[in-house]
């Protein structure tokens, strides 16, 4: 179905409502509801999902009083199966700061309109768990830390006072408070367990312990600098949010990288795959307690980080990507260095596949172990690998392709189970699928120039940008003002999205296979609060 | 009793207590250095239990706010009781100068006050974490305790005898071990397994508090008392080891106290010692830990092997070898 038979379909069912609708950089349709019909978007939201069952990717708001006296709202849908993004933007008049929830009928749009509510103040009405998610109980009320009034310099007064969470009772129902500071090299985040003995009753967690204002840091910067910021969202993902804010800048201007940039970016966002993805299984197999498994894997990823080191002088890849195309190139000589640690990898993966499931002893703690329903993840928008180890077959990188990988061939791994054991065998088989990825780049890696000059930021633009990261899907949006600089830069990490499928996997499980469950989703602290 | 007897008595009981002590961090840093091996690390050097012991010794104690004169009692029971073990435990020799005030039974309950007060100390220090441990130990205990009774008690029956030295002697008469002893052998392997935090039921190693048993317990600790416990858990692995290697293969033990004898002794229980350790090692890194809620079944299978055990031993014709 094409782009314009959509827009058709939308112009003769809400062609009262609509104050624009076009098409930009070819796969995104833009619509612009009109500011007096906010009443419609969840309406109109539920349409796009209903007709073509489009994925709700993400929702977030700008700040335009300023100029316009009026907020915006960007809802992004993704249709995976037309290859297109719909973007529905709908003001919100700063007079009357609210708006109709769309997370009332879809849940998925359920965290990102709380944080919404908690940085933007704008009350989503009709929110079934309308309660604060971003802000933790000590900030002050009616301060909204992402609004243009509010100074990312400024320190707000923490309130004082007893913050209970709310809890579950009954007789042996036991609380257990745990972090937000954890043992081992953990980010911080507070869980809170109701137990009754050990099965799980009902976990809640409290995270945005790492907010470091990332997006309001960026604002009114250069895109070089905002470069530096988007490459520390999420340390594991360095590549993976780089290239998806390059891609947005150079979408916003217009800009098609150098095919030799473009096979380097999908080799490095490949490698980034392979060492994040042999590092989770390492610890999968460590958290078991299963010591060979764990070595067998970190050897590995320790050759796959070593390589990263030569090519890139980086073993996380920091640093490689620049607007226009990478900084570094790859020398003829190395080539086939990579192609044999390629078979190399899959080689030694294979031996560990068959060493892990061999064991009945681990199989037997990974399997049925911290399930997710088919049904709870599409229902509350699970993303990545935890999504396709539940069967969501959705894959960025062949649903929204760029940077050439719709040239490539390669498969999309699903396990229909949701289990840890199909968390674990979806890493192990998209680690064989990135090294045969990896081979088809370097057999015909084009020649030319690995960078070009972008130009400067276009002015009052907007421009998504994206990648299928290890976790899943980034997606970083930029606006820029008047004078073509930044005044919006939003990101999305997958772990934002995927925080919520761990409260659910964990429910009546025990307590001991908790951080199992937790570590085989795996999520980011620092991409989710940024 | 004579005068002669009475200090080369003495001699023998400061021999096994400094043994014991000194010997238990060796042990625990062995296993550890087999694990790095099979892992393809270096793993720390031998003497390094030594030297945390040491610096844990010199350090300051901070204690929980909440805790009571229990969490301090504690270290000192738990090492003491755990130490007095030794007393009543055959080493190198049968010979076991206060072998009069205790046997297995006693070896078992004495095992139990240290893991009583562990259990209260973790309650006592306030932390959700050793609540956590302590009520897993505690359900543990209950199925470990009949499990490691009906072991020991199967070569107790074969010896006619509960006193341990009088066991390990007994044991020596052929060099063939009996199908009983090989069946009750197992069962209390399981058992050791689980009573020193091993990997199929325990992670020794791991940081992570939710998965944790005997470590969370001790959360609290630091300093000189962690240092006691920590020792004391290397004694707990030597006493297992040592009731494993010189109740069912005690081929080398010395039953008189000439110095040849205590010589062999000495080295085949060094050997055994060693030995066990090593297959406890490869035990640890070749499976992965148990559900929690599967332990019960671990330690049922112990259970089970001890039984069938001691039915082998009146099928197939036993005969208390002791004169009661």
């Amino acid at each position: 179905m094409s782009s314009r038979l959509i827009m058709e379909t939308l112009q003769s069912e809400f062609a009262d409502h609509l104050a624009k609708i076009y098409v930009q950089h070819e796969d995104e349709i833009q619509v612009e509801l009109l500011s007096e019909r906010l009443d419609w978007l969840p309406k109109i939201c539920l349409f796009v999902h209903h007709q073509w069952k489009a994925f709700f990717v993400s929702a977030w708001a700008s700040d335009g009083c300023k100029q316009e006296h009026q907020f915006k709202l960007h809802y992004l849908f993704s249709l995976d199966n037309e290859k297109l993004f719909l973007v529905i933007h709908a003001p919100v008049s700063a007079d009357q700061p609210d708006f109709p929830s769309v997370a009332a009928h879809l849940i998925a749009a359920n965290w990102a309109e709380r944080e919404i509510q908690d940085t933007f103040g704008l009350t989503a009405v009709g929110h079934p768990n309308p309660k604060a998610l971003w802000s933790h109980p000590d900030w002050p009320s009616s301060t909204f830390a992402m609004r243009k009034d509010f100074s990312i310099h400024s320190n707000p007064t923490r309130v004082d006072g007893d913050f209970p969470i709310a809890s579950v009772e009954g007789e042996g129902v036991l609380e257990i408070p745990v972090g937000p500071i954890h043992a081992g090299i953990i980010e911080p985040g507070h869980f809170r367990f109701s137990v009754a003995g050990e099965p799980i009753i009902r976990l809640q967690a409290q995270l945005f312990y790492t907010h470091k204002g990332t997006e309001k840091l960026a604002e009114g910067l250069s895109p070089e600098r905002v470069l530096h910021l988007s490459e520390r969202v999420s340390g594991d993902s360095t590549f993976g949010h780089s290239t998806a804010f390059c891609h947005a800048v150079e979408r916003m201007c217009g800009l098609t990288i150098p095919e030799r940039a473009q096979s380097l970016r999908i080799l490095c966002l490949e490698l980034e795959r392979i060492h994040n993805h042999l590092s989770d299984i390492g610890m999968i197999a460590n958290d078991v307690a299963f010591l060979i498994g764990y070595a067998h894997a970190m050897r590995v990823r320790e050759d796959v980080m070593s390589l990263n080191e030569r090519l890139w002088g980086s073993r996380l890849i920091r640093g490689v990507n620049a607007l226009g195309g990478v900084r570094r190139d790859l020398s003829l000589s190395i080539i086939p260095e990579i192609k044999s640690l390629m078979i190399k990898v899959r080689e030694e993966l294979r031996e560990l596949d068959q060493i892990l499931m061999n064991s009945a002893s681990v199989v037997d703690r990974l399997e049925t172990t911290g399930i997710l329903h088919q049904s709870t993840a599409k229902d509350i928008g699970i993303v990545g690998i935890a999504g396709r180890a539940s069967g969501l077959d959705r894959d960025f990188r062949r649903d929204h392709p760029h940077l050439g990988y719709s040239r490539l061939t390669f498969n999309v791994p699903t396990r229909q189970t949701g289990d840890v054991m199909a968390r674990t065998q979806v890493r192990i088989d998209e680690v064989m699928e990135s090294t045969q990825i990896i081979e088809q780049i370097l057999q015909k890696i084009p020649d030319g120039p690995i960078k070009i000059s972008t130009p400067e930021l276009p002015k009052s633009a907007f421009a998504l940008g994206y990648c299928e990261g290890w976790r899943g899907p980034i997606l970083h949006a930029l606006e820029t003002d008047s004078h073509g600089a930044i005044t919006r830069y939003k990101i999305d990490d997958p772990s934002f999205h995927n925080w919520p499928a761990l409260l659910f996997a964990v429910q009546g499980n025990i307590v001991p296979d908790f951080p199992l469950i937790n570590k085989s989703f795996n999520l980011s602290y620092s991409g989710n609060d940024r | 009793m004579n005068w002669t007897e009475l200090i080369t008595g003495l001699v023998m009981i400061l021999i096994q207590l400094a043994l014991f002590l000194l010997l238990a961090p060796l042990v625990t840093a062995w296993v550890r250095k087999v694990k790095a091996i099979m892992q393809n690390r270096q793993g720390p050097r031998m003497m390094q239990p030594y030297s945390d012991l040491w610096k844990l010794l010199r350090k300051e104690v901070i204690q929980p706010a909440t805790a009571s004169w229990i969490f301090t009692i504690t270290p000192y029971v738990v090492f003491v009781t755990t130490l007095s073990v030794a007393l009543i435990v055959p080493i190198f020799t049968t010979i076991l100068p206060l072998g009069f005030i205790g046997d297995v039974i006693a070896l078992v309950y004495i095992l139990a006050t240290a893991r009583f007060f562990t259990a209260l100390a973790g309650l006592d220090a306030g932390s959700p974490f050793g609540g956590l441990g302590s009520s897993r130990e505690m359900s543990l205990a209950s199925i470990i305790e009949p499990a490691m009774m009906l072991a020991i008690f199967t070569a107790a029956v074969t010896a006619g005898s509960t006193n341990l030295g009088t066991i390990a002697a007994q044991a020596d008469v052929g060099l063939l071990l009996t199908p009983a002893h090989l069946f009750a052998f197992l069962g209390l392997f399981i058992v050791a397994m689980a009573e020193t935090g091993r990997i199929p039921v325990d992670n020794p190693a791991t940081h992570l508090e939710l998965t944790m048993i005997h470590e969370a317990m001790i959360l609290e600790y630091s300093g000189k008392y962690l240092a006691l416990m920590e020792w004391a858990s290397s004694m707990k692995l030597l006493l297992f080891l040592t009731l494993l290697a010189n109740v069912f293969l005690p081929w080398g033990i010395s039953n008189d106290l000439s110095l040849v004898s205590l010589g062999v002794g000495a080295v085949g229980y060094g050997l055994k010692i060693f030995a066990l350790a090593t297959v406890m090692a490869v035990i640890e890194c070749s499976t992965a830990k148990l559900r929690l809620f599967r332990v019960p079944d671990l330690l049922a299978a112990s259970f089970v092997l001890s039984l069938i055990a001691l039915i082998l031993f009146y099928l197939l014709g036993g005969e208390s070898h002791a004169v009661l």
